[in-house]
């Protein structure tokens, strides 16, 4: 059995290094494809169409400012605005969650007193300009950052995305604070200080009193996400499966050539047949994946392209990648069965792989996708094995956390097997 | 001829789905062990799909098979192991040298080591190809494919050997060593079934003939036998055409 076996991948290794075709298929087209498509879509992110972006707004304010960015956001055609998460109104902890597990792209989250902090820091900014001398004045400027309003970002969100939110937010909130600070210092100014003439505002106008900071919802600090973060494991998952083609064109060869008419006739060889092909093609996968690695590390970079950076789970990127492979293996061999001859099964891999790819996000991200698309995006391996490396690479999770990815993946290529191995039965009983 | 019977065929039928008509009707036959037996017949008679269920290929749809005592719809494993086919068509990889693909079906058939290596050059010695073992098939010409192709087959020394046309498209040379050492394997034991259009080269090397047509037998017995059962007939030919009738079957 065990030599049966090894003299099956044996000969699969022969057919495919001497096949250089299939072999620029596997290694070079690839790799050419993440160089392209990456410099291509870093470019074309910064001129995308920027609609409707989810956001969640937790308002812990409910008074000026809260409202007014709440009322902004509603209004604001860049965003899709949410309050709640799952029905239930969201608060700070939901949101940071909702971020994380990649629900919402990008989270606000207003402090509680936000307005109450920026009236209370424009009085005393008033009082100490006019020299109202009270102890409560001295104490009450806590410094330039006293109003933080928290801006989470999930790490898979386009950077050009990001500018252009928050810019258009600190566009929005720097109008409600002059607004509040014209407000408090009017009223200010009109107890103390009967001529207006003389009052201090553009001091005011330069005080920054809400500040920003933006958190990435990552377990790693140091991951920022770029076109490389989103376009080396896309393309790579890409490439997987499409060794479909040449592997469907090796099963499609073996029955015109006649080895499969032979194979059929010899005892039990047809299963140790497939078994060898499993196994080389896993192999190929497992070397297009460090290959393409290697491009986001080494090759991009001399481009002017930031570095892939890969996360903190090697253990989880293996076993993602093994179940891509898995899937993609049992996918081309399941195409090579249903297909009659070579050029069927060429035109079959091809265009079912650009369609599941299109549908999983690897041309262009889900979140773009309309709420229809991104339901059945869903359905897509290359999706799961997509939502698997973000996790990894981008969100900086571990094992666990890419453990459903894979399972769907390896239930995908058992799925994909047994299809193949009934269409098979079925071919045979004429 | 007291051998006993290693193929025993009964009322054997197929149809294949969405076929108007069945290939093969209720053909009966014994093939006693040691025998080269001749399945004749024009295109589309049923010779290959009699042998392509013989070897398992695919199910018969009515009749029984027994091969080496084993039904061949329970036993269908054990009868693969000691059956060999030498395919109509070339079937062997081509950008593979005759070695690699030799030792390939060599492992196959649960051969290995040095056994199958010597099993290898000296049938490569025997076919005459002892030099070309190291150059891929693409380069072969029609007659070494053909005898690469017979190698394939007779690795390891089947009981039972189907031949599907084994001499067709090679030239005079080729199909002498090829017929040579068939003979010489029969000799050793293997049962041989043999299907071709050469009726004379039948007419020389089989023991006895079936000769087929729409599916069903016509005639069987010893070449000399036939011959002389169909009155002006001179050859196996002469019989092949008077029960087949001159028209061309594949117009």
């Amino acid at each position: 059995m065990i030599s049966k076996l090894l003299a099956s991948i044996r000969k699969e290794y022969l057919l495919l290094v001497r096949d250089r075709i299939g072999l620029s298929i596997l290694f070079i087209m690839p790799m050419v494809l993440i160089f392209v498509m990456t410099l291509i879509q870093d470019a074309a992110f910064k001129s995308l169409n920027e609609k409707g972006i989810p956001i969640v707004f937790v308002n812990n304010d409910r008074d000026t400012l809260g409202n007014m960015i709440e009322k902004g956001l509603r209004t604001n055609s860049l965003c899709t605005f949410y309050d709640s998460i799952n029905g239930k109104p969201a608060t700070s902890e939901s949101a940071r969650k909702a971020i994380a597990d990649g629900k919402f792209l990008i989270g606000i989250i207003v402090p509680p007193d936000a307005t109450a902090a920026i009236r209370k820091n424009v009085t005393a900014l008033i009082n100490k300009t006019l020299n109202v001398d009270s102890p409560e004045n001295k104490n009450s400027i806590t410094g330039p950052d006293s109003v933080e309003i928290e801006i989470l970002i999930d790490p898979v969100t386009k950077k050009s995305f990001i500018t252009s939110i928050t810019s258009n937010l600190r566009e929005f909130i720097s109008e409600i604070k002059t607004k509040i600070m014209f407000e408090t210092f009017s009223q200010q100014i009109a107890e103390l200080i009967p001529d207006k003439y003389s009052s201090p505002k553009n001091a005011f106008a330069q005080t920054q009193i809400i500040t920003y900071k933006e958190i990435y919802a990552s377990k790693s600090e140091t991951i920022i996400p770029n076109a490389v973060q989103h376009n080396v494991p896309a393309w790579t998952i890409f490439a997987m499966f499409f060794i479909a083609i040449p592997l469907c064109g090796s099963i499609m060869k073996e029955k015109s050539e006649g080895s499969a008419f032979r194979l059929h006739t010899m005892p039990g060889s047809y299963l140790l047949l497939t078994m060898g092909k499993l196994i080389v093609y896993i192999l190929v996968c497992l070397v297009q994946f460090l290959l393409m690695l290697s491009v986001g590390l080494y090759f991009l970079p001399m481009l002017g392209l930031p570095t892939l950076v890969l996360g903190n789970s090697f253990l989880g990127i293996a076993i993602l990648t093994l179940a891509t492979a898995f899937a993609a293996t049992g996918y081309g061999i399941m195409v090579g069965t249903l297909a009659s001859t070579e050029q069927q099964g060429a035109i079959m891999g091809s265009l079912s792989i650009l369609l599941l790819s299109a549908l999983g996000g690897i041309w262009v991200p889900t979140y773009v996708m309309p709420e229809a698309m991104r339901s059945i995006s869903s359905f897509s391996p290359l999706n799961w094995s997509l939502d698997g490396y973000y996790n990894l690479f981008l969100r900086g999770y571990g094992v666990k956390d890419i453990l459903v990815d894979a399972a769907k993946l390896i239930s995908f290529f058992i799925a994909t097997m047994a299809i193949a191995s009934l269409v098979n039965r079925a071919k045979r009983n004429v | 001829m007291n051998e006993p019977a290693i193929i025993e065929i009964k009322d054997l039928t197929k149809k294949f789905k969405n076929a108007a008509d069945a290939s093969v009707k209720g053909i009966s036959l014994s093939i006693r062990q040691h025998e080269i037996f001749g399945l004749l017949g024009p295109n589309g008679a049923g010779k290959t799909t009699t042998i392509s269920i013989l070897c398992g290929l695919f199910p018969p749809t009515g009749g029984t098979v027994l091969i080496d005592g084993k039904d061949l719809r329970k036993d269908i494993s054990h009868i693969k192991e000691i059956v060999g086919i030498v395919p109509q068509d070339i079937a062997l990889y081509p950008s593979l040298t005759a070695k690699e693909n030799l030792d390939f079906y060599g492992h196959m058939y649960g051969l290995k080591g040095s056994y199958l290596k010597d099993k290898i050059n000296l049938w490569l010695e025997k076919l005459g190809l002892s030099n070309a073992g190291d150059r891929r098939i693409s380069g072969f010409s029609g007659g070494m494919k053909r005898r690469v192709n017979l190698i394939a087959g007779i690795l390891h020394q089947p009981r039972i050997l189907f031949l599907d046309e084994p001499t067709v498209g090679v030239d005079v040379q080729s199909r002498n060593i090829i017929i040579d050492y068939l003979k010489e394997l029969n000799r050793e034991g293997t049962t041989i079934i043999y299907t071709s259009h050469h009726l004379e080269e039948a007419e020389n090397f089989c023991t006895r003939v079936s000769i087929i047509d729409h599916g069903k037998i016509l005639t069987e017995g010893s070449p000399a036998s036939l011959i002389a059962d169909y009155p002006g007939s001179a050859s196996l030919e002469n019989v092949f055409l008077h029960l087949t009738n001159r028209k061309p079957r594949d117009q």
